[in-house]
């Protein structure tokens, strides 16, 4: 069955620029509305793997150099 | 502010996978190094079939990938997990289960694969049993990961976590696909798809097992561990947004770019050209993020050991991601694929990113663990120092080697000849860079055995915090929330949200690549001439399998003069849709076989598999004895034919009981044919070597021109 529908598609390359399209849509998209986002917000974000509020990592103080 | 509750991470599953992960690294590289010493002297594996080379090859490349690295992603994840969430591990049951299952698994794939239980898939060589106890373990994992996103008390997600999710999701896909197999008993299965479809299939896994096992989990760990060890924050956080997305959705799609050149239809290599190229920008985005992040603090890399790994982690995976793309040109691609030059890139990516990187976190995490300082940080210096050289080593020489070997391939004299017609002058010219590529290899693994000291005298002196203690507030419920706020941080909060997008994302471009090739027959034209393999022949094919022999011959003849003058005729789709799975190989230690039936008398092949030397001196091939030697086996043969009938190859109904005497009957004819050139043994007709001859005498003689008999 699915076979007869894609055999009939013919030319299967728009599927290929239909994914091209696509990505560069996602893409653009996501470029401008990343570059409208709240600096603050990515500041936190950014700064999270530090945790300096909360960390009770031992010896954390001694290793730094 | 919310009352703070008190809970406390969970060490423990941290420390076993490190311990695992140097245990491990440490195998791996040393069956690599055992491997790269047979290259030099073939007799090295003894005269013992479970530690040659194409035996012990799929077992370095498992190991160094799924053992090494897959724990180092581990040990990885769940300590910043843990910590980014703000939260215990979901089940304590379900580490436990995973990482015990996880070591099982190793271990089955150690005793398998030397004994010859193979697919014969790239990364994927595992069979069905061991197949479906990855996939339960790793959906374990998958559990626990999502359980702790569920009881997280951090609202956000931050972006290692959407590495990982990521990775979890791809991985569950690219498994389950490659891996879909028939079993004809315990440790033999045939994969359900066949010739140029398969080689599609294996490539999309093979491809991005190294994308979403080897790179997207670790540029997780380089987003969490690198800002840690360099106590600042990630250089842009936009940019890691639009490189995680990017990067992910175009991955997928690079696959092909293995198989340019060969036959599978060309608007499938161009997808994997155009993407490939395309992927320079998302990888170098990260790769920039890293080495951005040290901004300000490039001079304590001078004096912080685990910073120097980190930072040649990094430009290692910088300069790996910049000669992919570069490799996926075609017209380098004819140069290149076949030779050493791709082992020198691949072992770019993995001794340099996913070994420094894991050499980096381990020297950063172990002393904190144990609540103590590295024990000797001399002797981290020495290892960086050692690794380095070890990379280099290793590396330069194989890309010499891939330039010699493809330039001699393709030499012409002005006459018209190949200039090199004898592959062995080929051979004999890069045999010395093997010798100088196992140098790196001895130094890099020296230097890892340093470190395992390193930290084994760490955890001895210092004090193991098993259950670390830790204070936040409960999460505030968000419902609601999103209304009006940015929107990727509505996605951020939500991991099931995280996991469909990622989902959507990699679906997309297996889903264009992968569909069409299953489905429509025109990419596969059928030849006429193309028949099933015999019994014989099908047994002699599982053997080829078993022994590994792809490893070192390609059995796809490219459409270039210099290949068909030196093999001839090009190959072509219609002749590979009864191979299950393909063996075009990537690699030309030896020459290409596809076409060599017919080529050498059946004794040439007997004396050659006792003692290549003595055939083609100056071989580099090892000798196969027990070919000679063992009975072949031929209780599967039966339920072979069963199985290869319902996945399409149109055997017969019933044809399984007459298949055994088709098969006597033409290993009589060969064992005839070699007694009359003086072969003496009783039992010849039973032997392994009979069936492994009929093999070879069939390959490619579907379509051959038989010579004029006149």
């Amino acid at each position: 069955m699915y076979k007869h529908i894609l055999e009939s598609a013919g030319n299967i390359n728009w599927m290929a620029i239909g994914a091209l399209i696509t990505f560069f849509t996602v893409f653009v998209v996501s470029v401008i509305l990343v570059f409208k986002k709240d600096s603050t917000y990515l500041k936190t974000m950014s700064e999270m793997p530090l945790d300096k509020v909360h960390s009770s990592t031992p010896n954390q103080a001694n290793y730094e150099n | 502010m919310a009352n703070l509750e008190t809970f406390y991470y969970d060490n423990k599953i941290v420390r076993n996978f490190a311990i695992a992960t140097i245990i491990w690294g440490i195998v791996g590289m040393l069956v690599g190094l055992i491997a790269a010493f047979q290259l030099i002297f073939p007799a090295l594996n003894l005269g013992v079939a479970e530690i040659t080379y194409g035996r012990i090859r799929p077992l370095h490349t498992n190991a160094a990938i799924f053992a090494f690295v897959g724990n180092g992603i581990y040990m990885g994840v769940y300590y910043s997990l843990q910590r980014l969430l703000k939260a215990r591990m979901f089940s304590h049951f379900l580490s436990q289960f995973h990482f015990w299952g996880w070591q099982i698994i190793i271990l089955s794939a150690a005793l398998t694969l030397p004994l010859g239980i193979t697919s014969a898939k790239e990364y994927a060589e595992l069979e069905w049993p061991i197949d479906l106890a990855i996939a339960v373990v790793w959906i374990a994992f998958g559990i626990n990961l999502m359980g702790t996103l569920i009881k997280r008390r951090e609202n956000h997600l931050y972006v290692a976590i959407w590495f990982y999710i990521a990775t979890w999701i791809t991985i569950t896909v690219l498994h389950v696909v490659n891996n879909l197999e028939i079993p004809v008993d315990l440790w033999k299965s045939y994969g359900v798809f066949a010739g140029v479809q398969d080689a599609l299939i294996q490539w999309w896994y093979g491809h991005n097992a190294v994308a979403f096992f080897l790179t997207t989990p670790y540029l997780g760990l380089m987003y969490y561990f690198l800002p840690k060890a360099a106590n600042r924050p990630v250089y842009s956080y936009k940019l890691s947004i639009i490189h995680f997305w990017a990067l992910i959705f175009i991955y997928i799609w690079a696959g092909p770019h293995h198989l340019l050149y060969t036959s599978l239809p060309d608007w499938a290599q161009s997808l994997g050209t155009v993407f490939s190229i395309m992927l320079i920008a998302p990888s170098w985005g990260g790769m920039l993020n890293g080495l951005l992040t040290l901004r300000g603090a490039w001079d304590r890399v001078r004096q912080d050991h685990v910073l120097k790994f980190m930072v040649v982690a990094i430009t290692a995976y910088g300069m790996a991601t910049f000669e992919g793309p570069m490799l996926s040109i075609k017209s380098v691609n004819a140069i290149s694929h076949y030779t050493d030059w791709t082992i020198g890139h691949v072992h770019i990516g993995t001794l340099g990113w996913n070994g420094f990187l894991t050499f980096g976190i381990l020297y950063w995490l172990i002393p904190r663990l144990f609540q103590t300082s590295l024990y000797s940080p001399k002797a981290a210096n020495a290892h960086f120092w050692i690794g380095t050289l070890g990379i280099i080593f290793y590396a330069i020489p194989l890309y010499w080697a891939g330039w010699v070997q493809s330039l001699m391939w393709k030499q012409f004299t002005p006459d018209g000849f190949l200039q090199y017609g004898n592959f062995l002058e080929t051979v004999a010219q890069v045999v010395p860079m093997y010798a100088i590529r196992a140098i790196g290899g001895t130094l890099y693994l020296s230097g890892a055995i340093l470190m395992a000291w390193n930290l084994f005298k760490t955890m001895k002196t210092g004090v193991f915090l098993a259950d670390e203690k830790q204070e936040a507030p409960a999460r505030l419920s968000t419902l609601g929330a999103h209304e009006g706020e940015h929107w990727h941080r509505w996605i951020e909060r939500r991991p099931v949200q995280m996991l469909i997008f990622s989902a959507i994302a990699i679906l997309i471009g297996g889903i264009v690549e992968i569909f069409p090739m299953a489905m429509i027959e025109s990419n596969v034209p059928k030849i006429k001439s193309v028949q099933p393999y015999t019994p014989l022949e099908l047994a002699g094919r599982d053997l080829y399998i078993r022994e590994g022999c792809l490893g070192c011959h390609s059995q796809m003849i490219r459409p270039f003069r210099s290949e068909t003058a030196r093999y001839g005729e090009y190959s072509k789709s219609g002749e590979y849709i009864y191979d299950r799975p393909f063996l075009w190989g990537s690699k030309r230690t030896g020459p290409d076989i596809h076409r060599v039936g017919g080529k050498y008398p059946d004794s040439w092949h007997y004396n050659h598999m006792y003692d290549p030397l003595s055939m083609s001196p100056g071989s580099i091939m090892p000798a196969y004895p027990w070919l000679i030697r063992d009975k072949l086996d031929i209780n599967q043969i039966p339920g072979k034919i069963k199985v290869l009938r319902t996945l399409g190859t149109p055997y017969p109904e019933g044809y399984e009981d007459e298949a055994l005497a088709d098969l006597e009957k033409q290993a009589d004819g060969i064992a005839q044919q070699l007694k009359k050139d003086g072969i003496k043994d009783e039992k010849l007709a039973q032997r392994e070597i009979v069936a492994m001859i009929a093999y070879l005498q069939r390959l490619g003689t579907d379509i051959k021109v038989k010579p004029a008999t006149n």
